[in-house]
C-alpha cells in the first residue's frame, strides 16, 4: 500500500484521492491499464512522466463507447509538452503539483453538471454514434470546432483527435467518413482546409511521388536538353554534340562548332532517357507509391478528399444537448426488417389480433449487440452493413415467416414473434445468441460479440411503445 | 458571230508552216513534253508493268515476311485537331508493324494537350514537342532521331490515307534494293469545295498523278511529297535528316539521290490531302514552291550541272528537265509572247484565241488519253470535264504569272529566307551560310 501526504493533508491511498466530494484516481506506469474498473471514480489523474503510457491510458478512456468513460474528466500531471495531438488536446488540464488539486476540482465538478444534462438515447448507426459521441464530448468541453492536427502517426498526416480517438492511426480515414456524415446531416459546417490524396488500396496519405518513365513505370531515367542547330536544322539530345576531345559542342550532322546560344543554336525542350526500358519520352507519368502498403498507383486513381475544419451548426449544438434522430436510411434499408415506424404499427394490429383471439400469445423481444461498435470501427462503414444483412439473414432462417423485426439502430434490434410464448421466445434468442456470436466469430479474426436480450409476452391491454419502452429500460437497467 | 467566222476563215487560210511559225511555243514544248513524252511513257510504264507484276508480288510477301519496323513521323506546328482522326485511320492500315511519332513544333493551340492524351491511351508511340519552334525541318529531324524503324514515312497530320498506303509503299523498297525514297500519290479530297480547289484537283491528276508516273519512269523524279514519302531511315540518318526550308522535300530528294540511291514514284499508294480553297493562300503556297527552284536547284545544288567525283547523268537531266520546263520555258513563254506581239500584231485578235483553244483541246484530249491510266479517281469525267477550259487560264496563265513573280523575289531578292513559313533565327543562319 502506497501512501503519500499532499499539501493540505489530502492522502493519497491506493492511488485514489478524495477531495471536495469527489474521487479522483491516479493511474502511474505502475497501475494495471484496464479502466473498466474506473467507473466508480469522478476524475482521474493520469501520471503523465511516462507520455507513451499516458497516451495508452487516454485513449482507452476517451476510446469507449459508454459516456461512463469517455465523457469522465481526466486531467495530467508531470505533464510535458508533447507531440501527440491526443494527449495534448484531449485533457481536461494538466497540473504540476496536487497543491492544484482545487483547480482540477472545479473543472471535473463542471463537467459532471454538463455531463448529467446530455441525452443518451441511442442513435440508429454507427457513424451516427460516433457523431453523438463526439457531439457529447465537445458540449460538456465548450468546443465549437473539429480542428484538424498534422500528425505523422496518423496513416492519413492528419487527425480530428476528438473523432481519431475512436480509431487506430491505421483507420484514420474513416474519421473522414464519419465527418462527412455529420455534414450531410448537418450537424456540423465545413471551413476547407486542405486537400489530400489517399491511396485508393488502404487509404494511406503517406504517399511517395515520382516522375516515371510511361513506357515501363519505371523512376530510373536521366534527362538532357534537346539542342537545335539553325543552320542545318539538326536536333537531337546534347550528348550528340559533345564532343570527346574537349567539352565544345559540335553538331554531328554539319561538324560546325555551337557558337552562341539563340543565334546559331537553342535548347527547344529536354528529353528524359529511361535507364530501365531504353525508351526516350518527354513527357512522365507521374505516380504515387504508398508507403503504408507499397501499392503503386497513377496519380489520376488517387482518392482525393477534403480536409476541413468543422464548426457545430445549431443543429449540431442542440443535437449535442438533446439528442438527434438521424436519418438512419443504412439500418432502414436491410432487407428482411421494417422501418421503425411500420414496426410499431405492425405491433399494433399484433395486440389488437391477440385482443380478438385471447388463446394466442406473442411475445416482443429486444437484441442487443454490445461491442458491435468496435467491430465497426475496425471494418468501415461499407461492412457495417453487410454485417448487419448478415445477422438479418441468419436471424430469418431461424424464425417463422410471420415475424417481424426493426432495427432501433445498428445495434439493436427489435422483433416481434408471432404465436411464440415466452418460454419458446427464450429458447429461441439463446440459439439465435449463440449463432449470432458464431457468425461473427468465424468471420472477423474471431472478434467476440458480448450479445444481450430480453422478451416479454404481448401484453393485449398495453400501448406498443409503452411495452418496447419498458422492454429497453429492463434489458439497459 | 463575225468574229467567229473570220476567225474559222483565218485559221483555214493559214498554212502548217505559218501555224507552226505562229504556235511554235506550244508545238515545241508544250505538246511534245506534256502531251508526247508522257502519253508514250505511260504506254510503256503499263506494258512494262505486266513484266514487273511477278517482281511486285515477290517484294509484297517479302514486305510481309519480314514485318520490318517503320517509324511514321508527323511533324506539325498547330495540328492537334487533325492527330486524333490520322490515328483512327491509321487502325485500318493492312500494314501494321509502324511505331507513330508526332512532332509538334511549338504549337501555341492545344495540339499539345491533345497529342500527350493520345500518347498515355497508347494512340501515339511517342511524343515530342519543342517548346520553341524550329521550323519543319528541325522538327522531321526530331522525329527521324528517336525512330526506330528500319524505313521512315513522313505523314502530313491533316492528309488521309488508303487502307493499303503503307504497304504499298513500302513494297518498291523489297523490288529494288537500290531504292533509297519513295513518294506517295497525291490526290486532292476538297476538290469540290472551291473552284480553286477544284482547278487544283485537275492539275494534281496531271502533274503528280501522271507527271510523276512519267518523271519516275524516266528516272527524273524530283520531289518527294512531305505529305507522303516513305524513305530508308538508313539514308536519312547519312543525310542527318532534312535541311531548313522552305522546298525541303525537293532538297532531300536531291540530296538522297546524290547518295546514289533511287527515287521511286508509286501511285498505288494514295495519300488524300486539302488544297488551299482560296486564290490568296493558292498564291503564297506557290510562292513559297515555286522559289525553292532557284534557291535549291540553281543555287544550293547547283554542283549537279558541272562534272565532279558525285556528277550523275539521272541527277543532271532531272535538274535540266526541272529548269528547263520551269524557268528557261518560262522565261521563254514571255519572248513568244514578245514575238507574236512584234511580229504579228495585226494577228494577234486571232492568235490569242487560237492558242486558248489549243491549249484547251490539248487539255482535253490529255484529260480523256490519260483517264484509262488512273486507277483511283476522286469523281467520274465528266464532273470535270466542264472545268477543264479554264485550265489554260489556270495553268497556263496564272501559275506561269506566279512563277515567274516567285522567281523574281528570289532571283532578286532572295525572298524565300524571309518567309515565315521557318523561323527567322533558322532563315538567317541558313542566308548567312548560304544553304
Amino acid at each position: 500500500m502506497s501512501l503519500k501526504i499532499v499539501p493540505q493533508n489530502v492522502e493519497i491511498r491506493n492511488n485514489k484521492i478524495e477531495f471536495e466530494n469527489l474521487l479522483f484516481f491516479i493511474i502511474d506506469s505502475n497501475s494495471n491499464t484496464k479502466i473498466e474498473p474506473l467507473i466508480g471514480y469522478d476524475a482521474i489523474i493520469i501520471d503523465a512522466k511516462d507520455a507513451d503510457f499516458a497516451q495508452l491510458v487516454l485513449r482507452k478512456i476517451r476510446g469507449h463507447y459508454n459516456p461512463e468513460f469517455y465523457l469522465k474528466p481526466v486531467f495530467l500531471i508531470n505533464y510535458k509538452e508533447s507531440k501527440d495531438p491526443i494527449l495534448h488536446t484531449m485533457n481536461d488540464g494538466f497540473i504540476h503539483s496536487y497543491d492544484q488539486l482545487k483547480e482540477i476540482a472545479d473543472i471535473a465538478k463542471q463537467l459532471f453538471l454538463k455531463t448529467t444534462q446530455l441525452d443518451y438515447q441511442p442513435v440508429a448507426t454507427f457513424e451516427a454514434q460516433i457523431i453523438k459521441k463526439v457531439l457529447n464530448y465537445m458540449y460538456t468541453r465548450d468546443l465549437k470546432t473539429l480542428k484538424p492536427i498534422p500528425d505523422l502517426n496518423s496513416v492519413i498526416g492528419y487527425t480530428y483527435p476528438e473523432i481519431s480517438i475512436n480509431f487506430d492511426s491505421t483507420e484514420e480515414s474513416q474519421v473522414l467518413e464519419i465527418l462527412e456524415w455529420g455534414e450531410k446531416e448537418g450537424l456540423i459546417w465545413p471551413d476547407f482546409y486542405e486537400r489530400i490524396y489517399l491511396c485508393n488500396q488502404c487509404s494511406g496519405g503517406f504517399l511517395s511521388y515520382r516522375e516515371v518513365c510511361p513506357h515501363c513505370n519505371s523512376s530510373n531515367s536521366s534527362a538532357q536538353d534537346l539542342v537545335h542547330h539553325f543552320p542545318c536544322a539538326y536536333i537531337g539530345p546534347i550528348s550528340d554534340f559533345r564532343n570527346n576531345v574537349d567539352n565544345s559542342l559540335t553538331c554531328p550532322k554539319c561538324n560546325k562548332a555551337l557558337r552562341h546560344i539563340g543565334v546559331d543554336y537553342d535548347k527547344p525542350s529536354i528529353i528524359h532517357h529511361c535507364n530501365n526500358c531504353d525508351k526516350n519520352f518527354q513527357d512522365f507519368f507521374v505516380r504515387a507509391k504508398c508507403i503504408s502498403c507499397t501499392q503503386d498507383v497513377e496519380v489520376q486513381y488517387l482518392i482525393p478528399k477534403s480536409i476541413n475544419i468543422y464548426k457545430l451548426t445549431k443543429r449540431g449544438r442542440t443535437a449535442a444537448a438533446n439528442g438527434f434522430l438521424s436519418s438512419g436510411k443504412e439500418v432502414d434499408d436491410i432487407f428482411g426488417t421494417l422501418s421503425m415506424p411500420v414496426f410499431k404499427t405492425m405491433l399494433h394490429y399484433e395486440i389488437e389480433r391477440i385482443k380478438e383471439n385471447t388463446e394466442q400469445k406473442s411475445s416482443i423481444a429486444i437484441i442487443n449487440i454490445e461491442n458491435i461498435l468496435e467491430l465497426y470501427k475496425k471494418i468501415g462503414k461499407k461492412a457495417e452493413k453487410t454485417v448487419l444483412e448478415s445477422v438479418v439473414n441468419l436471424i430469418r432462417e431461424n424464425i417463422k415467416p410471420t415475424d417481424f423485426m426493426a432495427f432501433e439502430n445498428s445495434t439493436t434490434l427489435y422483433m416481434c414473434l408471432i404465436n411464440n410464448d415466452f418460454i419458446q421466445t427464450e429458447s429461441d434468442l439463446t440459439k439465435l445468441k449463440s449463432l449470432i456470436e458464431k457468425l461473427i466469430k468465424n468471420n472477423f479474426n474471431d472478434f467476440e460479440v458480448k450479445i444481450n436480450f430480453k422478451a416479454s409476452l404481448l401484453q393485449p391491454f398495453n400501448k406498443s411503445e409503452f411495452q418496447l419502452d419498458e422492454l429497453t429500460k429492463e434489458l439497459f437497467d | 458571230m463575225r468574229f467567229i467566222d473570220e476567225f474559222i476563215n483565218y485559221m483555214s487560210s493559214v498554212d502548217a508552216a505559218k501555224l507552226f511559225r505562229m504556235f511554235w511555243f506550244f508545238f515545241i514544248f508544250e505538246f511534245f513534253r506534256f502531251f508526247l513524252v508522257e502519253i508514250s511513257t505511260i504506254i510503256f510504264w503499263k506494258f512494262d508493268s505486266i513484266f514487273r507484276k511477278k517482281g511486285i508480288a515477290d517484294a509484297r510477301l517479302s514486305l510481309i515476311k519480314n514485318q520490318p519496323l517503320v517509324s511514321i513521323i508527323v511533324p506539325g506546328r498547330n495540328e492537334g485537331k487533325h492527330i486524333y482522326k490520322l490515328v483512327n485511320s491509321l487502325k485500318e492500315q493492312t500494314y501494321q508493324n509502324f511505331e507513330l511519332i508526332v512532332i509538334d513544333d511549338g504549337s501555341d493551340d492545344d495540339t499539345a494537350a491533345i497529342c500527350r492524351n493520345l500518347e498515355h491511351r497508347g494512340m501515339i508511340t511517342a511524343f515530342y514537342r519543342n517548346d520553341v519552334r524550329g521550323g519543319k525541318a528541325s522538327a522531321a529531324n526530331l522525329g527521324l532521331r528517336f525512330a526506330r524503324g528500319e524505313f521512315i514515312v513522313h505523314f502530313d497530320a491533316d492528309c488521309s490515307y488508303d487502307r493499303d498506303a503503307i504497304e504499298n509503299i513500302l513494297v518498291p523498297f523489297y523490288y529494288n534494293p537500290k531504292i533509297g525514297a519513295i513518294g506517295g500519290n497525291i490526290q486532292v479530297r476538297n476538290y469540290k469545295e472551291s473552284l480553286c480547289a477544284t482547278l487544283q484537283a485537275l492539275e494534281y491528276y496531271d502533274t503528280i498523278s501522271i507527271g510523276r508516273i512519267t518523271t519516275g519512269e524516266l528516272g527524273i523524279y524530283r520531289v518527294i511529297s512531305g505529305a507522303f514519302g516513305a524513305f530508308r531511315k538508313e539514308a536519312l540518318d547519312r543525310l542527318g535528316g532534312w535541311d531548313i526550308g522552305p522546298g525541303l522535300d525537293g532538297d532531300i530528294t536531291v540530296k538522297i539521290r546524290k547518295l546514289g540511291y533511287k527515287i521511286h514514284f508509286e501511285p498505288t499508294a494514295v495519300c488524300q490531302t486539302n488544297v488551299p480553297i482560296t486564290f490568296n493562300r493558292l498564291i503564297k503556297q506557290r510562292l513559297r514552291w515555286d522559289k525553292s527552284l532557284i534557291r535549291f536547284r540553281l543555287r544550293k545544288h547547283r554542283d549537279v550541272f558541272f562534272p565532279n567525283d558525285s556528277f550523275k547523268f539521272s541527277n543532271f537531266i532531272s535538274f535540266m528537265e526541272n529548269v528547263t520546263y520551269n524557268l528557261i520555258l518560262n522565261i521563254k513563254w514571255y519572248f513568244y509572247l514578245l514575238d507574236m506581239v512584234f511580229n504579228f500584231t495585226s494577228q494577234l485578235i486571232f492568235i490569242i484565241p487560237m492558242n486558248i483553244v489549243l491549249y484547251t483541246v490539248n487539255n482535253f484530249m490529255k484529260f480523256l488519253v490519260f483517264s484509262p491510266f488512273r486507277d483511283r479517281k476522286n469523281e467520274g469525267i465528266t464532273y470535270f470535264l466542264i472545268y477543264i477550259p479554264l485550265m489554260v487560264f489556270y495553268f497556263g496563265y496564272f501559275l506561269r504569272i506566279l512563277r515567274t513573280v516567285a522567281y523574281v523575289q528570289e532571283v532578286f531578292f532572295k525572298a524565300s529566307y524571309k518567309d515565315e513559313w521557318n523561323p527567322a533565327k533558322s532563315s538567317r543562319q541558313a542566308k548567312a551560310l548560304k544553304l
